[in-house]
């Protein structure tokens, strides 16, 4: 009796408490995202009244050309950052792991692009990069007659992926560093001791210790890879001729460029059916790891 | 073998000096484009095109002036730390009240509350960027900070924070409640007074990264805010502009400076707090 008094206080006490947030995250995302599905089943443009399309607009997305060369450069730019990113990050990390005097400062000095506004850094590269700018100029002297590695379809993908690298991936450093420094040296040791090379100690040993870690971090950066909006909007606008329109810049194109809510809403949902497959993924992945996990 | 000899430190292997050029060679990409932002926002205009790498810092603090008298750069300033004051408090008190109802107490509908969090965590803000736009347009609510503020704390770091929080109130002794409630402590008495002052690294590190999201936030504001009075810094940055459009580099570097000094002093104060806070965060996931 006076349990569930105390009980239904717990209750109510709970639930006051969590409400603010929850509230707010039901107002702000989770409605919001109910009414981007609905929307990608309309036409909704600024000055007309939405009317119901059904799959209209998924219709013309299959058709639409500069739709599918946006899932193109999505797929390149997820793929290639993620990759250069986890590889750095883990070199850093292992390098940054040595007992030496004064590592705290290297350590420091890889994670500084971190904290720095992505709107300075990117302008910082927009100047360095432009048309007759230092690093282009520099390339030239190299040989590389024609250097511009921005405003050329080749290469400007690529640079967006290094200057995006650069100023994130201090962060993954810093946890696989964590990481590393998780692994009882005792392990490493007995390995040593059974007569494996440093390489065998650090694939055999080091390596699943950390995976957890790995995983974990795969996951947040390839979805953190799908939105990557500032530097691409401030550094190329999307362009040269559509080559670094991720799916998130073709959104905001149709969205707050064009106006073509209903349109932008259904690039919306396909990206968010892609973040919803790879976080299922990785529940199911995640269990194949559970072995690791303390 | 006195007894107050200091043991013979290791010997120093040979390549240690090896590996410190390599250490200094890969800092080179992340810490060079920073002290070239620095050394480039003393330069004029001339300076940073004609010799963009040399040590001649001809333009002195000339730029930091201009940038604050021919713009409205102190309102854009004033704009980005009126944001901050208040999306952070109430993002470390909405977490905190939050993550401790999630860990601590049992309310009809909290597991699949918290289970939304998590995908809150996981979905990119953008994608609902657009209802949102519609929602506050109606409300007469665009070109003003309000928007801004309130997608700050229901942002992706918002469920974070709540995650985070979550996650540490749970390693808390249950006894210490206990003692707080025996000594006539209510709910909101613990709350306040015993687990909120045991909560003070995490809610460091959840005050770090709502700092960063809000001074860095840059997406939402370019959506929002069109009148120059009325932006952030973010936004202000790709102001400096002549007529036709061209860049004004040596304001938009000045700039740049202003915008970034705050937190790389705060960096580089509370390095080890920040760097083990944020290591923490992203290992205990």
């Amino acid at each position: 009796m006076a349990s569930s008094v105390l009980a239904r206080r717990e209750a109510r006490e709970g639930f006051l408490f969590a409400l603010p947030y929850l509230l707010g995250m039901l107002i702000f995302v989770l409605l919001p995202l109910v009414a981007v599905l609905w929307m990608s089943l309309t036409g909704w443009s600024l000055l007309d009244a939405p009317t119901f399309k059904g799959f209209a607009n998924y219709a013309k997305l299959a058709r639409d050309l500069e739709f599918r060369g946006s899932l193109g450069v999505t797929a390149v730019f997820t793929v290639g950052l993620v990759a250069l990113n986890l590889t750095v990050a883990l070199l850093l990390a292992s390098l940054l792991n040595v007992k030496l005097r004064g590592i705290a400062a290297f350590r420091s000095m890889v994670f500084s692009p971190v904290v720095m506004p992505i709107v300075a850094w990117s302008l910082i590269w927009k100047f360095l990069l432009q048309p007759q700018g230092p690093l282009n100029t520099g390339l030239q002297h190299l040989g590389f007659q024609d250097a511009n590695l921005l405003l050329n379809p080749k290469t400007a993908l690529g640079t967006l992926i290094v200057i995006e690298v650069l100023k994130a991936v201090g962060l993954n450093t810093v946890i696989f560093l964590s990481a590393l420094q998780g692994v009882p040296p005792e392990q490493r040791e007995a390995a040593r001791l059974d007569g494996a090379s440093p390489w065998q100690v650090y694939r055999h040993v080091t390596l699943p210790m950390i995976s957890p870690t790995l995983f974990l971090v795969f996951l947040v950066t390839v979805i953190g890879a799908l939105k990557v909006f500032t530097p691409i909007w401030v550094l190329t606008g999307g362009g040269p001729a559509g080559a670094t329109t991720t799916l998130i810049v073709e959104m905001f194109k149709q969205g707050f460029t064009f106006f073509e809510f209903g349109y932008a809403s259904a690039i919306a949902a396909v990206l968010f059916l892609a973040v919803l497959l790879l976080t299922l993924l990785q529940w199911r992945l995640r269990k194949a790891l559970v072995f690791y996990e303390d | 073998m006195g007894p107050g000899r200091i043991a013979r430190p290791p010997a120093r292997p040979p390549w240690t000096l090896l590996l410190y050029v390599l250490l200094v060679l890969v800092c080179l990409p992340f810490v060079l484009p920073i002290l070239w932002m620095f050394l480039s926002s003393l330069k004029s205009a001339q300076g940073i095109f004609g010799s963009p790498f040399s040590l001649n810092v001809d333009a002195g603090l000339k730029n930091f002036t201009q940038v604050f008298a021919g713009y409205p750069f102190a309102r854009q300033y004033l704009n980005s730390l009126l944001t901050l004051i208040i999306s952070v408090p109430v993002t470390m008190l909405l977490s905190a009240t939050a993550g401790y109802a999630f860990a601590r107490m049992r309310f009809p509908g909290r597991d699949v509350a918290f289970v939304m969090t998590l995908a809150a965590m996981m979905v990119p803000a953008e994608l609902v960027a657009i209802p949102q736009f519609i929602a506050f347009k109606n409300l007469h609510l665009t070109n003003t900070l309000v928007p801004i503020i309130l997608l700050q704390i229901f942002s992706a770091t918002g469920a974070l924070s709540v995650f985070l929080m979550r996650q540490h109130f749970i390693t808390l002794p249950r006894e210490l409640e206990e003692a707080g409630r025996i000594d006539g402590l209510g709910t909101l008495g613990v709350f306040r007074h015993i687990m909120l002052p045991l909560s003070r690294p995490v809610l460091a590190t959840v005050a770090i990264f709502a700092v960063l999201n809000s001074w860095n936030d840059y997406f939402n504001p370019l959506i929002y805010l069109n009148d120059e009075a009325k932006m952030t810094l973010p936004l202000a940055l790709q102001r400096f502009t002549d007529p036709l459009g061209g860049t004004y580099w040596n304001l938009t570097l000045a700039a740049s400076v202003l915008v970034a000094l705050p937190v790389l002093l705060a960096f580089l104060m509370a390095q080890r707090t920040f760097i083990e806070s944020l290591a923490a965060s992203g290992t205990k996931g």
